[in-house]
């Protein structure tokens, strides 16, 4: 044990210690930096859901009734004005206005013109042909904009006059309501982007597809083998086919000629695989009114109006079809 | 070298030790303080050791409690205001994308303005927050940062569609608001959360007893008082005057000590309670309000289909007014408001808060009639009735307080520094007084025995 050895332990011990010094006095510099890694996944419209829930079959009995059938009008239709006493029509001719029901969130059919904020639309051109039926005016009548679950409710206890509000007769409204003629066919078809070389829902097979939340054409899709994906609006369906979030959308050519409206890259394809025909819903109470709406009905197919309205909102569907035939139930 | 040579060859060579040596050794060292001036020595080496323990650790602690005291305003202080001033920019993006459209197709240039302040503002606060956020918060950060421009994307396509008068672009601007409220504004809040409790955790360090110098100071007293008893009575002499003036140094510096660490602590505490407590409580009341005004914009836009905004204004507004317009949010600031212009700025907010639930019923009740545009003209129409106007009278006042607010959390934060200022020279000093103090009057008695 010389004091040469000490000495060289003690540096040796030194020189441990500095170096695990140094090294933990580096420590901080080499910290490795965050590592985030953020999914590019598109945003989803709010209440998107993918799957979609799929509603159970409808429960209502088909019944044994025509849906198209309604009540024949009573010879030529009045001057306007000058409606017979004790109807409906002289209640609202004596009011000063037509109150009509529709739809403000359906573009091209009962939409809010977002550039002026008034209402505009098939639905909405239609009302105003009854308007200028009664009054010779089209401007002789006030909109309320309600939603789909308060058509029947807004009929029936007279906080309307009618709806007209992309309506499907069928026997069970007819028990609470009663319908026009009908005024529109609709049908469910698709909706794809241009150039897509799909032409019908049988491509669709296990593809994701969009359609409204709750409505019967989840049902229809879900059968056709696709995987439906629903939002709340349907608009947002077009949202998600600009994104690629879905190949297709799939409902009532009705509301699908409002979305290919909004976005040329987009067309209406297929053949309808289902059957929605449209009417005028209107008190029970009222049959007299019935009877005058559809010899209103009757005239604006006959002298051209109906074909002008159809080509002024849809002719993103193709050239206008004649108009949908009267059938009557008496 | 010899006393170490001869213990290890102890140990290595002859087990046998004869048990005296221990004791020898023991009473060779211990020999000087069998005489009065050896013990004299040592008396005086233990009270130095003591000063300058005492002295030393309260000049590391009142530096390092100087630094913490800066870090809780230039740093925590600043972080929260950046981390709210994000929360904010983002919240009112939100609201005033979804009030521009409610302006028929061309928006209105001020709020164009506004929302691209916002994106600023935000963009501004998010490089602050980021540059100071730690490991457990980067992912919200990460998360803001690739959200950000996706939500600015959604917003221009929205706004181009409505200029076209598509109503695809209401759908793209609720996709774009679902995207803030899911996913941008829930991080945003993590790091506001993040950032108020670094300050509450800096303000506590900065705010600690400092128990160890005060323990080193205490000593040192006690053994002052001790080298003085046995000073009397080996020399017979009442008082000397180096002890005397050490101990009075040690007494100045440990009230100099306490006292500084206490009223920092007091101000750091007035900081939180009138400072930045209140401000948080404004913020999120401000905030409150920001998302229920865009819910009640997003319920007209969304044209007969917004009820689940309305549902989402109704569950705001309580949190922000409780049911009956006084309580909630707004109500919890008044009550814990501390001072005149944060009352008066929360009693203006309050009563705009009342004519804004009472202005939105009529808006509501127009847009479920069915007259749309009477309910949008009561909403962002001229004169100064619409909610739009009374919005922003609310916010305003609430702006107003968290300012006053935050101007008073720097103004406690300021004073909790400078109660430490001269600290240090101080103590440096009152340390070399304690020590020259004990050793000049003890050497001068150890000398007496030469």
């Amino acid at each position: 044990m010389t004091v040469r050895h000490r000495v060289g332990r003690l540096l040796a011990g030194l020189l441990a210690v500095a170096t695990v010094v140094g090294a933990a006095g580096c420590g901080a510099d080499d910290q490795a930096l965050p590592d985030h890694r953020i999914p590019a996944d598109p945003p989803r419209p709010v209440g998107m859901r993918d799957p979609a829930v799929v509603p159970s079959a409808a429960t209502n009995s088909p019944g044994s009734c025509n849906p198209r059938a309604s009540l024949r009008p009573t010879g030529p239709l009045p001057p306007p004005r000058q409606m017979p006493a004790r109807t409906a029509m002289a209640r609202i001719v004596q009011r000063g206005r037509l109150v009509v029901g529709v739809d403000q969130n359906s573009y091209q059919f009962g939409f809010r013109d977002p550039l002026t904020g008034e209402l505009a639309g098939f639905d909405i051109d239609i009302a105003r042909e009854i308007a200028r039926g009664l009054f010779g005016d089209p401007d002789r009548i006030q909109f309320r904009a309600i939603s789909s679950a308060d058509r029947i409710r807004v009929v029936k206890d007279g906080t309307v006059d009618m709806v007209v509000r992309t309506m499907t007769m069928n026997c069970e409204r007819w028990q609470e309501v009663s319908f026009s003629t009908e005024y529109f066919t609709a049908g469910q078809r698709i909706l794809v982007t241009r150039g897509s070389g799909i032409e019908s829902i049988a491509q669709l097979r296990g593809k994701k597809v969009c359609a409204a939340d709750g409505s019967t054409s989840i049902r229809n899709i879900a059968a056709a083998g696709t995987v439906p994906v629903s939002v709340v609006n349907w608009t947002d369906c077009l949202v998600l086919l600009q994104q690629n979030q879905v190949v297709a959308v799939s409902t009532d050519d009705s509301i699908l000629a409002g979305l290919a409206a909004q976005d040329p890259n987009t067309q209406v394809v297929g053949p309808r695989f289902s059957d929605e025909p449209y009417g005028i819903a209107i008190s029970k109470a009222s049959p007299e009114l019935v009877r005058f709406v559809n010899a209103v009905l009757e005239k604006i197919r006959a002298d051209g109006t109906w074909t002008r309205i159809y080509n002024r909102w849809l002719r993103s569907l193709g050239p206008a079809p004649a108009p949908p035939k009267a059938q009557y139930r008496d | 070298m010899g006393l170490h040579g001869s213990a290890v060859s102890a140990v290595s060579g002859r087990p046998v030790v004869p048990p005296s040596r221990p004791r020898a050794v023991l009473h060779r060292v211990t020999a000087p303080l069998r005489h009065t001036p050896g013990r004299l020595t040592a008396i005086m080496a233990a009270v130095v050791a003591l000063g300058v323990l005492f002295g030393a650790t309260a000049l590391v602690g009142v530096r390092q409690r100087a630094a913490l005291v800066r870090g809780v305003t230039v740093r925590s202080g600043e972080l929260l205001v950046a981390a709210q001033n994000l929360y904010r920019a983002l919240s009112d993006a939100d609201a005033t994308a979804a009030s521009a459209f409610l302006s028929n197709g061309l928006e209105p240039p001020e709020l164009r303005a506004r929302y691209q302040q916002d994106l600023a503002d935000a963009a501004a606060a998010l490089t602050v927050v980021s540059a100071a956020t730690d490991g457990r918060s980067i992912a919200a950060v990460a998360r803001i940062t690739a959200r950000l421009p996706v939500y600015s994307g959604l917003i221009e396509t929205a706004r181009s569609y409505n200029r076209q008068g598509l109503p695809l672009g209401v759908a793209y601007l609720q996709e774009a608001s679902g995207l803030m409220r899911e996913e941008l504004l829930p991080a945003a809040q993590e790091l506001y959360a993040a950032a108020s409790a670094e300050l509450d955790a800096a303000r506590d360090r900065a705010a600690g007893f400092p128990w160890v110098a005060t323990l080193f100071g205490l000593t040192t007293l006690g053994a002052l008082g001790l080298a003085q008893v046995y000073l009397t009575r080996r020399t017979n002499r009442l008082l000397n005057v180096g002890l005397l003036v050490s101990t009075g140094a040690a007494v100045l510096l440990l009230g100099w000590l306490i006292a500084s660490a206490v009223a920092a602590a007091v101000y750091l505490k007035a900081s939180r309670d009138d400072g930045s407590a209140q401000m948080n409580l404004l913020a999120e009341a401000r905030i409150a309000g920001l998302q229920a005004r865009a819910d009640e914009a997003l319920t007209l836009v969304a044209r007969g289909n917004g009820a689940a905004f309305e549902q989402h204004y109704v569950v705001v507004m309580q949190r922000l007014a409780g049911a009956d317009g006084d309580g909630g949010l707004l109500g919890e600031a008044l009550a814990a408001a501390s001072d005149q212009p944060t009352r008066q700025a929360v009693e203006e907010a309050i009563a705009q808060c009342r004519a804004w639930i009472t202005a939105h019923r009529q808006v509501r009740a127009l847009d479920d009639r069915g007259e749309f545009n009477e309910a949008v003209r009561a909403t962002v129409g001229p004169g100064d009735r619409t909610t739009a106007a009374i919005f922003s009278r609310l916010d305003e006042a609430l702006a107003q307080a968290i300012t006053h607010n935050g101007q008073r959390f720097e103004r406690e934060a300021t004073s909790a520094g400078r109660a430490l200022t001269g600290a240090d020279v101080g103590f440096v000093a009152l340390t070399v007084l304690v020590l020259a103090g004990a050793v000049v009057g003890m050497q001068r008695r150890i000398m007496e025995y030469r």
